[in-house]
């Protein structure tokens, strides 16, 4: 029996080709209905039906979102919360799992334990003290507080991938640069780090994603549209053209673009960190 | 060396856990003093009500009502993404022409926003030319309207539709790089030995896939639990709040009507299951490690 061809459970390749297409046609389609309605003019989906192919390419929607100042300020806003967000997210979480993976102590287990545990609880639970908390401050209306939260919030996730990273990057290397006078913020700087690239790519494509895809906390903690991230400029918006679908497709994949383009970037060592030191193998 | 550990120790784990204490320890347990006072977010007094709050979650209909919807949209959106990821994974391990795009159109939704994807999906059960109505209407030859997230027997699950097939490429990746360590070996000797596919599926992949499975399961409950974005673009937890679940309920409690105190409780609650499922499962976890290794 030779089934070097097909798979070790899969008896019929043909036939799971077929299901495979079948399927992604299904899975395509939504996307795909988005793509075609931005290419069309509203007189266009309102008289034929939305998912028609058009008879002609139609930019107007493209060029209509990303000439509309409101966009603009919506792109500003979420890139001022996401890229110090994530950077300080992984940041933090560098430097807790490194001593939770180089310098365990009495109690780190529990400590370790507490913190990773912040991945598993609702938003929702911390929701109405935060918003007094920032109100007393005078923060809210600003994007500081979708920040300082994202950073918190992004501990748990970035800590326990750092530490597991960590782990697999032998202990002797740190001891020796440790005998030959390194300090320990040289040797996680200058021989750690430059180790931990693909693991600091996954943390950046995740959180990256995570954060500009937020809609939680910006819809909390800012009021003025001035100060809305894109996720709630896009339900803004929706308002605005409440008809107009094409606009709308041509804002959703606008907004889809950046996560998108980290993805792609990232998408080597994404799926090969995302499985590190849960899946082994 | 333990004078050096200790002064770097504190060094690097200050920062973190001081920003994880401020922000999210402290608030939690904020939230469980909120909800034991009548604060209604903005004036500056407010009285403790004992165990009010939590009284009138215990006749309060709507909290009733979350709670079920809650259990059905955690039930189907773990299981649903988590079945569709494997069964795609098992068939995308057959090495066939263009399992890379394959993978790459699985995956695609799970990079698209809950908000954008809430959208889509909108549009796909808009009653009078949304595509699911388009399809439907050509299979039966009749025009057919019928107006998926505006009918309360429907909405819930149209929305729990919608988000599995945002989760099910995330799931399916896990699912790939667990079956990439499994040894061919194996299953080409079980295959001499007789055993049928579905055996070779049932009795040696699967068990082998056990550490993805827990890793998919978890986030799934994760993922699950914090359903709310999706929710509120789609329906609102409407209509008649039939796809209302604790999170939307808290949240209109707390931010719609200015029940801080209430919202709390409610939160509070929600924080309870979600510590009670999650510690469910690990302790099952163990069990499973034990018996796998």
């Amino acid at each position: 029996m030779d089934d070097r061809n097909c798979g070790p459970y899969n008896p019929w390749p043909v036939a799971v080709f077929l299901i495979l297409c079948l399927l992604a046609v299904l899975f395509l389609l939504p996307t795909v209905g988005v793509l075609l309605s931005s290419i069309k003019t509203t007189r266009d989906i309102a008289l034929g039906d939305l998912w028609a192919i058009p008879s002609s390419l139609h930019m107007g929607n493209f060029t209509e979102v990303l000439g509309n100042p409101a966009v603009h300020v919506y792109f500003l806003n979420t890139l001022l919360v996401t890229l110090p967000a994530t950077i300080l997210s992984i940041a933090l979480g560098v430097l807790a799992g490194y001593v939770f993976a180089r310098m365990p102590f009495r109690g780190s287990n529990v400590l370790f334990l507490i913190v990773v545990a912040g991945m598993f609880f609702p938003p929702q639970v911390i929701l109405v003290p935060l918003f007094r908390m920032f109100n007393a401050l005078g923060l809210i209306d600003t994007l500081w507080p979708i920040i300082i939260v994202h950073s918190a919030l992004g501990i748990p996730i970035c800590t326990l991938l750092m530490r597991n990273f960590f782990a697999t990057i032998p202990g002797a290397m740190r001891e020796s640069a440790i005998v030959e006078g390194a300090s320990e913020w040289q040797v996680l700087t200058m021989v750690v780090l430059p180790l931990s690239l693909p693991a600091l790519a996954v943390l950046a494509t995740l959180q990256f994603t995570w954060i500009w895809n937020d809609f939680l906390w910006p819809l909390i903690f800012t009021q003025s549209d001035d100060k809305r991230t894109i996720m709630i400029g896009i339900v803004n918006l929706k308002g605005q053209y409440s008809v107009a679908w094409g606009v709308q497709g041509a804002l959703s994949l606008v907004a889809s673009l950046p996560t998108l383009l980290v993805f792609l970037f990232f998408q080597r060592y994404f799926i090969k960190g995302l499985t590190m030191g849960a899946v082994k193998g | 060396m333990e004078r050096h550990n200790r002064y770097w120790r504190t060094v690097l784990l200050a920062p973190p856990l001081l920003m994880f204490s401020v922000f999210v320890i402290w608030p939690l347990f904020s939230s469980f003093y909120y909800s034991f006072t009548d604060w209604n977010g903005f004036s500056s007094d407010y009285r403790f009500v004992g165990f009010a709050n939590f009284m009138k979650i215990t006749t309060d209909r709507l909290f009733l009502q979350a709670a079920i919807n809650t259990s059905i949209w955690m039930v189907a959106a773990i299981i649903l993404p988590t079945a569709l990821g494997l069964a795609l994974a098992l068939l995308l391990d057959v090495k066939i022409p263009g399992a890379r795009i394959f993978k790459s159109v699985f995956y695609l939704p799970i990079c698209l926003s809950a908000v954008i994807v809430g959208q889509i999906w909108t549009w796909i059960y808009q009653p009078d030319w949304g595509l699911l109505n388009t399809l439907v209407s050509a299979v039966i030859n009749e025009k057919f309207n019928y107006a998926w997230l505006a009918r309360p027997g429907s909405a819930l699950w149209s929305v729990i539709v919608a988000w599995s097939w945002q989760q099910t490429g995330l799931s399916m990746v896990i699912y790939l790089a667990g079956l990439t360590a499994i040894d061919d070996d194996m299953l080409k000797a079980s295959a001499l030995d007789g055993a049928t596919p579905w055996q070779r599926i049932r009795f040696i992949v699967l068990p082998l896939l056990t550490p993805s499975t827990v890793v998919v399961i978890a986030l799934a409950v994760i993922n699950s639990l914090k359903g709310f974005d999706i929710l509120y673009i789609m329906t609102g937890g409407g209509p008649f709040n039939s796809s209302d679940t604790l999170a939307m309920h808290m949240y209109n409690e707390s931010f719609k009507k200015y029940l801080m105190g209430y919202g709390s409780a409610i939160a509070v609650v929600l924080f309870l299951i979600a510590m009670a499922i999650i510690g469910l499962y690990f302790r099952q976890l163990r069990k499973v490690e034990r018996i796998y290794g």
